[in-house]
């Protein structure tokens, strides 16, 4: 990633990153949804995949953005962390606990809600790999969202 | 800055001005990162006691004349309000 494009991320003002976040947490989840809809049509298997993977698309861009946004600070890789990094990265992690937290409790109610409907769920590749995916991918990637949705907007230079 | 904490005033902007000083130049003798300095001065971030009395010892001044809970008011203010007692 070039400097240029580097530096425009990090100079992101919050309310846009706060967009990209939301496309970041949204994105995967409706495109999982979408491809759950179409698989039941007669569409094109080709054309369902290709759909698919464009729905993806913005979550992952934004995804990348976010990494890049926190990359150094979240990770402690930068060379120089000063108290408020560090300050920010703390209240980073206790929102992704507390966003984790919520996620879950609400997947299990829902699921829970579900079956005692008296319907069933068959645990299998179709409803195992979603879920799997979202956790390789997200749990990561939450700490990085999290602290570019709390950091506010950079002071200009002076 | 959460929305519990108290804001911290201070004079950061002027003092760094008045000594000809860039963010940059300010952070590096701090050993912190400019943007740390920017947000201190929009009163977005309070320092640590640490970096607060540091930042007091290298500008040479009291912390109380650069850190306030209260609105700071111009220093030229502060001086002129109370006069000297004349002397016999």
């Amino acid at each position: 990633m070039n400097t240029t494009l580097g530096r425009e991320i990090e100079y992101l003002p919050q309310s846009r990153r706060r967009l990209l976040v939301g496309v970041a947490l949204a994105g995967y989840p409706v495109a999982v949804a979408v491809l759950a809809g179409l698989k039941h049509t007669s569409l094109n298997r080709w054309l369902i995949l290709a759909l698919f993977l464009l729905l993806l698309m913005p979550t992952l861009a934004t995804l990348i953005v976010g990494y890049r946004y926190a990359r150094g600070r979240i990770d402690g890789r930068r060379a120089r962390l000063d108290e408020r990094d560090l300050a920010l990265r703390q209240e980073a992690y206790a929102l992704s606990h507390r966003v984790l937290t919520v996620i879950l409790i609400a997947a299990t109610a829902i699921t829970e809600i579900y079956l005692t409907s008296g319907n069933t769920l068959q645990l299998d590749a179709n409803t195992f790999w979603p879920a799997a995916i979202w956790v390789i991918v997200y749990l990561p990637a939450l700490p990085s969202l999290m602290l570019a949705w709390i950091e506010t907007d950079q002071p200009a230079d002076a | 800055m959460p929305d519990s904490q108290r804001r911290v005033h201070n004079r950061l902007a002027v003092l760094r001005a008045e000594r000809g000083l860039s963010r940059r130049q300010l952070a590096d003798k701090l050993a912190i990162n400019y943007q740390t300095i920017g947000y201190i001065e929009r009163g977005d971030y309070n320092p640590s006691l640490e970096l607060a009395l540091t930042i007091a010892e290298l500008f040479r001044l009291p912390i109380e004349a650069i850190f306030s809970l209260k609105p700071m008011t111009p220093l030229s203010e502060e001086i002129f309000r109370d006069p000297p007692a004349a002397t016999s």
